[in-house]
């Protein structure tokens, strides 16, 4: 809502100024996201009249001006304007103005070697509509020179620009934002005058209002009247002024006047051209895939649900929307029909939804208008048509019935008090609601009913009640009441967040930068990701790269290493946490990690290698190390989702729960990034890691361990994973079983490195303990395929 | 000069020239080896009298004694010049670069989550957590946002291909709060929770992203109030930003799942070019908060003539922001290696 302070005085009688009004709206909920004082906003403005124009000595376009101010003083300047001529008076701007379209401030400059001593504005520079005029302002010839340039662009005081929260129809008027301000002790509300027309002739058109029950309850009263002989062009100064400086575009005077009615009491009225009716008009449902035409001629396809004025050809009227070009009045019109109907909040709501049409009549009825305002509405925009365009009025013709919908609501000092959180004195609380426009139906000891104003279809509830009293007295006067700390309830899934939180840090410490990146992604991405499960899609996403949910942590990691990999960097290591999603309903926590490139930074301490899948499982090993799961405790299945390597790739498994992946990408998935480096990742689902604390026996004597290294010779494709785990399981004393030395031999078989550390915890291991295990495990061994190597 | 007398001058003499152990122990062998002289004299003893071998012995006691002494502290003085001289052969570049060591960073928003449920723990709050697709009963019914409501435009909300349910359509949740019903429905009253994750909305600029972070709060008991909602914010605030002055700003508002509702702001002042929070009469907006609507609660099982409270939702981007001066929103999820280094917390960060 854009409106001048002086428009707002005329509902509000108060000494406060703009500065005040602006900081007291936004305490009460009407935020004021700008204001303007004009003085403020034109200093360094003046009224100039030219009084001397010529052509600029070097330049054709150009035009070199003498101005002068009221007092006779002259400036020289420079101006492009078409609309340049002696005589005109303008906006001058001086050296230090802050030109409000560019914030520049304007200083002395040349042009083309010729000084100008300040600059004459166009509307568009001042941030104005220029309802077309492209040159520069000209006020007209009967300005007053020692006006105020405020007062000249009709900025009568100010301007303040208030944000309207949903719930408020009512403040979507000057009337409504006048009476909250009066409530809260701003001044005096005036109440509007009762107006009425004498009609001069009887309603001459017949109005079918299907009398359906759907009809009655989205359009349950309409008011119409018609006036004739009026004389419709270009709005009253004063009135196109007044839009040009609230930023609205004038039309023609009625339908200026609808709509100045409109800002001022927040009524929607609708003006039909009378003549381009064809025959009666009539109130129902759309046809399924009848054609309307708004007021600039677009074309709409409606369907059933949605409720028109129609005549005996066409749909002139989206009702509570939007109006029609075929019955749009013109400079020709003479005779007019006003609409002024009460529409039902959803059904408008609905219909622009679907049509996506936003107007100034559906924000208003979608929130909720004053149910009583049909006529009232009617009878005032009469009398102002007929004061500026003439004419004479019929009498109202209502088809509908004015539900009668008086709403109360019980309100008890006792919840104010508790919901509140401090004691507020009951008369006082009560006058604000009386401010408001409540009455009070009945009252006994610190129980009160009221009765909701026509007005205020938001209030329904007594918190609603207790909400218009915190506001109007100021929530700064709530006093903060501290709350008691209690220590106590269930935090698994904070253990849970803390869990994901610690694994991170623990991936950091190995490098792994962590990243957070869109749950959606490009559909191909997707599909490159999905396996053999269903993605889930946005029906309405932003952009194709962000429209499909994503099934797996690893394209958002690509993405994000790409931007760094196409900067130069020889190398990237991430990580990321979060959800995954497919199938029905299919959500998944998800740790990811990547790396790309080379393996660290080059450096001369260390030889340079390219990273690989050992470090991808390293990396997921060290995640599942925070579980205590090492090694030993999982089985490895050269097995991978087809974006990994199929043959540089594996499946951890905890016992039958999958609980990761790790392996270097597919080269198909590199060539669908345009990703030139390799990437090796791994992904860990977080449910599946649910291991219960194992209790290692400890003592704290710590006795010898006993190293013993054997060197067998395999097949190359004999895995040893699977051997080195088995190996575990012939005595618990073989406390470690890893491999220290691999090689390629010839004729497809390859040396493998086995080193075994024996540890018996509560004693010294005997030799001859030691070697009966040596033994078990060279047998072990030989039965899965290893040939002893003689030294 | 007695023979002896020789021989230890010219031991001595030998000694003190000698500049290496390997002759040092020539040195040794030619004194006390098997045919060495001093061992020789030894043997000499044996032809001598009773009382010349106790005089003579005990004159070569003493040579033996005195040769043996320097022998040993040349010794010593070789090995340290030895060791000198090895490790002065061992020198290194030191001011060569240091080598690499992996050096990973945490993203703010999760720091600033732990921190965020640091605080809220202390208080009493317990994490709960809902799912990242929602149906429209939970993102708006149970929210007091029946069917075309206007508030359910405001939320540009991403609906999805699944098939829609009892429930409604399955759509991606446009605040945290569907969070609060699933832990009321789970939960018998009074209770305490926060809510922290994802949300999407349909809204792409240099100050929208389609999808950011909040924090939900909401605590319910029968007589939580205004002014307790008012000191919490204002005591959570304080504590997040470590700004014990800070001043908060109530202003009214309007949410369909508060009533009465407020928008929250917070104080601060540019002081040579930073942003100082607790000071100064300038005010930000941070959030928006409000005492739960009553047919909020209903739809979580809770009676609303028996119990009340109070609920609010911060955006974490928009406080990390405000934090940790990250300038530009997008790069939270489009980060790359700079922002990362520069905007990132090393692992070891609280």
């Amino acid at each position: 809502m854009r409106f001048t302070f002086n428009w707002l005085k005329r509902h509000l009688e108060t000494d406060w100024d703009i500065y005040q009004i602006a900081q007291k709206l936004t305490t009460l909920g009407l935020e004021v996201d700008d204001f303007c004082d004009p003085k403020v906003m034109f200093r360094n403005f003046k009224l100039a009249r030219i009084e001397h124009v010529e052509q600029h000595p070097n330049a054709d376009k150009l035009k070199l001006c003498v101005v002068a101010d009221a007092h006779g003083k002259k400036w020289r300047i420079i101006c492009g304007a078409g609309n340049v001529h002696k005589g005109l008076t303008g906006i001058l701007a001086l050296p230090g103005a802050i030109i409000p379209r560019s914030g520049d401030v304007l200083s002395h400059s040349k042009i083309r070697g010729v000084e100008s001593e300040g600059m004459l504005c166009s509307y568009d520079e001042l941030s104005m509509p220029s309802d077309g005029n492209d040159g520069i302002i000209d006020l007209g010839p009967d300005i007053n020179l020692s006006m105020s340039v405020g007062d000249a662009l009709g900025f009568d005081g100010g301007i303040l620009d208030v944000s309207i929260t949903p719930n408020r129809g009512d403040c979507f008027s000057l009337k409504g934002i006048a009476r909250d301000l009066a409530a809260a002790g701003v001044g005096k509300f005036v109440v509007p005058d009762d107006i009425s027309s004498k009609s001069s002739f009887e309603f001459p058109l017949h109005i079918n209002y299907e009398k359906s029950d759907a009809c009655s309850c989205y359009a349950p009263v309409i008011a119409f009247r018609v006036i004739r002989g009026i004389k419709n062009g270009q709005s009253p100064d004063w009135l196109r002024s007044l839009f040009r400086a609230v930023g609205m575009n004038s039309i023609s005077s009625v339908v200026d006047l609808a709509n100045l009615w409109l800002m001022d009491s927040g009524r929607p009225l609708h003006v039909y051209d009378l003549n381009k009716i064809n025959g009666q008009l009539t109130i129902r449902f759309a046809k399924n895939k009848e054609k309307f035409f708004d007021i600039k001629g677009q074309e709409y396809v409606l369907h059933q649900d949605m409720l028109v004025a129609a005549d005996e050809k066409n749909v002139l009227c989206l009702l509570g929307v939007m109006g029609g070009s075929r019955t749009a009045c013109d400079e020709n019109t003479t005779d007019i029909l006003l609409e002024s109907g009460l529409f039902d909040p959803i059904f408008v709501s609905r219909t622009g939804t679907f049509l996506d049409i936003t107007s100034d009549s559906r924000t208003r009825f979608e929130r909720g208008i004053d149910r009583d305002s049909c006529v009232a509405g009617l009878e005032t925009v009469t009398r102002a048509i007929i004061d500026v365009c003439g004419g004479t009025a019929s009498n109202i013709c209502i088809v509908g019935t004015h539900p009668k919908v008086d709403r109360s609501i019980q309100l008890t000092k006792e919840k104010l008090d508790s919901l509140s959180g401090y004691e507020i004195d009951w008369s006082t609380a009560k006058k604000i609601l009386l401010k408001l426009g409540l009455k009070e139906l009945s009252s006994s000891g610190e129980v009160s009913t009221f009765l909701v104003p026509s007005w205020r279809s938001d209030l329904g509830i007594e918190e609603d009640l207790i909400e218009e009293i915190l506001r109007i007295t100021g929530y700064d006067n709530v006093p903060e009441k501290k709350i008691d700390t209690q220590l106590e309830g269930d935090n698994t899934i904070l253990q849970q967040e803390n869990t994901l939180m610690a694994i991170k840090r623990l991936l950091a410490s190995c490098g792994l930068s962590e990243v957070v990146s869109y749950s959606f992604i490009k559909s191909t991405y997707a599909d490159a990701f999905k396996e053999k499960k269903k993605v889930i899609q946005l029906l309405n996403s932003i952009s194709e790269d962000l429209s499909t949910m994503r099934p797996s942590l690893i394209p958002g990691l690509i993405l994000a290493a790409i931007r760094s990999l196409n900067y130069g960097q020889s190398h990237v290591e991430l990580c990321e946490s979060g959800n995954v999603f497919y199938g029905a309903c299919m959500q998944e926590t998800h740790i990811a990690g990547l790396r790309a490139g080379d393996f660290q930074d080059r450096s001369w301490i260390q030889s340079h290698r390219k990273i690989n899948v050992f470090d991808a499982k390293s990396d997921l090993m060290t995640a599942l190390g925070y579980f205590g799961i090492s090694e030993k405790d999982v089985t490895i299945k050269q097995e991978a989702p087809s974006y990994y390597h199929p043959s540089r790739s594996g499946t951890v498994y905890l016992g039958k729960k999958k609980i990761g992946h790790f392996g270097e990408l597919h080269p198909k998935i590199n060539k669908l990034f345009a990703v030139s480096e390799i990437v090796a990742c791994f992904e860990l689902i977080i449910e599946n890691c649910d291991v219960s604390p194992n209790n290692i026996p400890y003592n704290h004597k710590v006795f010898p361990k006993i190293n013993r290294d054997f060197s067998f010779i395999f097949d190359s494709s004999v895995a040893i994973g699977p051997i080195l785990a088995s190996i575990y399981k012939i005595d618990k004393k073989i406390v470690k079983a890893d491999v220290f030395d691999s090689f390629e031999l010839e004729n497809a078989r390859k040396s493998i490195g086995i080193a075994v550390t024996l540890d018996a915890v509560d004693r010294t291991l005997t030799e001859d303990e030691a070697q009966v295990i040596s033994e078990r495990i060279i047998k072990f061994v030989e039965e899965a395929g290893g040939e002893l190597r003689k030294k | 000069m007695s023979e002896l007398d020789k021989l230890l001058a010219s031991c001595l003499f030998e000694i003190a020239s000698c500049d290496d152990l390997q002759k040092l122990d020539q040195i040794r062998g030619a004194v006390f080896g098997k045919n060495g002289k001093i061992t020789d004299m030894l043997k000499g003893l044996k032809d001598l009298s009773a009382a010349e071998k106790r005089e003579v012995g005990a004159k070569i006691n003493a040579v033996k004694d005195s040769v043996n002494g320097h022998l040993n502290a040349k010794a010593v003085e070789l090995e340290i010049k030895q060791q000198e001289k090895r490790l002065a052969s061992e020198f290194i570049d030191v001011t060569m670069p240091t080598p690499p060591r992996p050096n990973g960073t945490i993203h703010p928003l999760t720091k600033v989550m732990e921190e965020v449920a640091g605080i809220m723990s202390s208080y009493g709050f317990v994490l709960a957590d809902g799912p990242d697709i929602e149906s429209e009963y939970y993102n708006f019914t149970t929210l007091n946002m029946p069917d075309h409501h206007p508030a359910r435009t405001m939320h540009d909300t991403f609906y999805t291909n699944m098939c829609a349910d009892e429930h409604g359509r399955k759509l991606l949740r446009t605040h945290t709060s569907p969070v609060q019903t699933h832990a009321m429905l789970a939960h018998k009253p009074p209770f305490r929770f926060f809510a922290m994750g994802r949300v999407f909305r349909s809204d792409y600029d240099a100050t929208h992203t389609p999808m950011f972070n909040q924090v939900e709060c909401i605590m319910v008991d029968k007589d939580v109030s205004f002014a307790n909602l008012k000191w919490f914010i204002a005591d959570f605030l304080k504590n997040f930003f470590s700004a014990p002055n800070l001043s908060v700003r109530f202003r009214p508002s309007f949410f369909p799942f508060t009533e009465p509702s407020a928008e929250v702001d917070m104080n601060y002042e540019i002081k040579d070019g930073k942003v100082v929070f607790g000071s100064g009469d300038k005010w930000l907006e941070i959030g928006g908060a409000g005492m739960v609507h009553p047919n909020v609660l209903r739809y979580g099982n809770v009676d609303p003539s028996v119990y009340q409270g109070f609920a609010f939702g911060f955006g974490l981007e928009r406080m990390t922001s405000l934090k940790y001066g990250v300038p530009d929103l997008r790069d939270y999820f489009e980060s790359n290696e700079r922002w990362r280094n520069r905007f990132g917390f090393n692992y070891v960060a609280r």
